[in-house]
């Protein structure tokens, strides 16, 4: 018997299982991508990139911010979706018309258009809004008492209400990185909760608190989660593969910052942990709070917004205040069992100034080419998925003083 | 099933065009007692195969890799001749088999769930999975001879499973592309890269049957006085997968084909 008879043998069954069947219809239904095209877009808006819009998975009210002066008409509208789905534009008596990408759409008197996504397969749909909005001038000074807060959607988590200066007016954390990986926890079980009437007025505060993100968290070796809270985008989509740039972090913002109060009060987890789950000998777990006002452009009028990963190093940051911490001479976080923030369990309010390093720009300030950035924590190196498992930062009565 | 009888067609033709070479008489290589005796078969083969979905389902776009696992079988088996040409045969075959698979997938269901934690959704991207499965496979064959230096088997088969590991990580395909959609297909975009993949869960290997049914299909070829060359092969007719086992939406069976030399008596 010779050897090709052997292997035919082996192979028929193999190529009888090994059949490729039909590819489906696409199920998914998303806009991935939204621009105007205007002659000269700075003339509208405050940057040549505010023009496009990367939709994340999230997000379906995709809103455009121009000038409070300007007046937006009739502009092509191209919109990026799904391969294979198809996009109609809903009016208000509901009707439906397919909208084809780079239409002109009249978003005179701040409009807002309603769309919605079919998937090749006809199966599913999703809504979106668009629109365009004229920018809200700010007085600088903010006031955030954390009073406002409300479950999302889906109802799993909690969240708070930013001011309407922050684009979406909403702070940010990684409450929706946490319900990925425990599916069972109720809204007071995630990092970042309301604590009813625990603020040093009585009032309602935020208890940020580091938990322990179970069996799928160990798995994807990101053993715990670190409440925070701050204004930008939660990208959850990169939760998983690239967790600091998934925290994108400041929102633009035409006032310089000179000083933040806040009260805040802290108890500290028992064990430090490392990435890995390991004890930490000799290593406190530590709060963190800052503020940092960066230039949002590069030199070649790219967008840059920092990240979990370089909000305190980037060369872009103008202005940063932070707790006091011990710091390595390289300038790195130095982790220590004797600690200098000055949090206690006890409310303290702190005064935070924002330390300048370069000069602002009165113009590029006024056309929002800064932004500001908050950032605060229970495990200061919670970015690092490492700190103490039920560490407490709790927060309340937030001014900003700006010039 | 029509599988199935493809693979006895083929058998059976490529059985009959050697025979017509076949010029040796009935009792120089049947059973060592004579024509209507019994014996015993010593096997020792290479196992080749995999666990498979059958057919494959749509979400499997492309297989891009398939490499055997383990891929060892020591047996023995009695057999009675009752005619020249009619006999019946058992034992037991015990094996180490397995394989490791990369394949594209799209719009691929997974239902994870750990210690309570569900996660589930719809992933698109590279699907990589390893099994390996230790045991022991008894057949009840009933064995035609075909000609004086052919026999072949065919009949049904139980597998018991000593040991079983089921493994396998999902990350971005060649084109970059990888991600669960959350729960639905419009659910939250979730992405997941080969720079930190993301395994299955490790208690898979608790969800698998310990024991399958199957059919055997085997022939024998008289070499020499007392050696064959043997094939045969195990199409398992059950899931592998627990009935409740919510993970892996379709049924996978496992099919192994075993090929080596026999000492005959």
């Amino acid at each position: 018997m010779s050897k090709t008879s052997l292997f035919a043998f082996v192979a028929v069954p193999l190529l009888l299982a090994s059949c490729i069947a039909a590819e489906q219809d696409n199920t998914e239904c998303d806009i991935e991508e939204v621009s105007l095209h205007l002659d000269s877009p700075i003339d509208f808006f405050f940057h040549e990139y505010d023009t496009l819009q990367t939709v994340i998975s999230t997000e379906t009210d995709i809103v455009f911010t121009i000038r409070s002066y300007a007046n937006i008409q009739s502009v092509p509208l191209s919109l990026r979706i799904t391969e294979g789905a198809s996009i109609y534009m809903i009016s208000e008596d509901g009707t439906e018309t397919p909208f084809l990408s780079g239409s002109s759409v009249d978003f005179s008197n701040e409009k807002v258009y309603r769309f919605r996504v079919v998937s090749e397969d006809k199966a599913w749909s999703r809504n979106y809004s668009i629109s365009v909005v004229h920018d809200k001038p700010s007085e600088g000074n903010l006031f955030i008492d954390y009073e406002s807060y409300h479950l999302d959607a889906s109802g799993k988590y909690y969240v708070w209400d930013a001011p309407e200066v922050f684009p979406d007016a909403t702070w940010k954390n990684g409450n929706p990185g946490f319900k990925i990986s425990k599916s069972s926890a109720k809204p007071m079980d995630y990092p970042s909760t309301p604590a009813a009437g625990a603020g040093p007025d009585g009032s309602d505060c935020v208890k940020l608190e580091t938990c322990d993100t179970g069996p799928f968290g160990r798995m994807a070796n990101m053993r715990l989660a670190s409440g925070s809270m701050f204004n930008g985008i939660f990208d959850v989509g990169n939760a998983l593969t690239a967790p600091l740039e998934a925290t994108l972090m400041g929102s633009p913002y035409t006032h310089k910052p000179i000083q933040v109060r806040i009260w805040l009060r802290y108890e500290r987890g028992s064990v430090f942990q490392d990435r890995d789950g390991k004890p930490v000998e000799g290593v406190v777990d530590e709060p963190d709070f800052y503020i940092v006002f960066y230039r949002n452009e590069d030199a070649e009028g790219n967008k840059v917004q920092l990240n979990g990963g370089d909000i305190l190093t980037n060369p872009n940051i103008v202005g940063l205040g932070r707790l006091p911490h011990h710091y390595n001479s390289d300038g790195s976080d130095q982790l220590s069992n004797d600690p200098i923030h000055g949090v206690t369990d006890e409310w303290q309010e702190f005064t935070i100034p924002v330390v300048y390093t370069s000069v602002i720009d009165a113009t590029i300030l006024e056309n929002k080419g800064y932004s500001i950035a908050f950032g605060s924590a229970s495990s200061w190196q919670g970015g690092y998925f490492a700190g103490a498992i039920g560490s407490k930062l709790y927060m309340d009565n937030l001014h900003l003083y700006c010039e | 099933m029509k599988h199935i009888l493809y693979t006895i067609v083929a058998l059976f033709v490529f059985a009959a065009s050697t025979q017509a070479q076949e010029k040796d008489s009935w009792e120089k290589w049947g059973p060592t007692p004579g024509l209507k005796g019994g014996g015993f078969i010593a096997r020792v083969g290479y196992v080749l195969g995999g666990t498979t979905p059958i057919p494959l389902p749509a979400e499997v776009r492309k297989v891009n890799g398939f490499s055997p696992r383990g891929g060892i079988s020591l047996g023995i088996d009695g057999y009675k001749m009752f005619t020249k040409r009619w006999g019946v045969s058992t034992g037991a075959h015990f094996f180490w088999e397995g394989f490791h698979t990369n394949a594209d997938v799209k719009n691929y269901y997974v239902w994870l769930e750990q210690e309570g934690e569900v996660t589930k959704g719809y992933f698109t991207g590279t699907n990589v999975t390893s099994t390996e499965m230790w045991g022991v496979t008894l057949p009840l064959l009933a064995t035609f001879r075909m000609s004086p230096r052919w026999n072949v088997s065919a009949g049904p088969y139980l597998s018991l499973y000593f040991h079983q590991t089921f493994s396998g990580e999902v990350f971005d395909n060649d084109e970059g592309i990888g991600y669960l959609r959350e729960d639905t297909p419009i659910g939250t975009k979730i992405l997941m890269t080969r720079e930190n993949p993301t395994p299955y869960p490790d208690n898979f290997p608790e969800k698998m049957q310990p024991v399958a049914l199957g059919i055997e299909f085997a022939f024998d070829w008289k070499a020499m006085k007392h050696m064959n060359v043997f094939g045969l092969l195990d199409w398992g007719m059950t899931d592998i997968w627990d009935r409740n086992f919510e993970a892996i939406t379709f049924k996978m069976y496992p099919i192994y084909a075993t090929v080596g030399l026999a000492y005959r008596y």
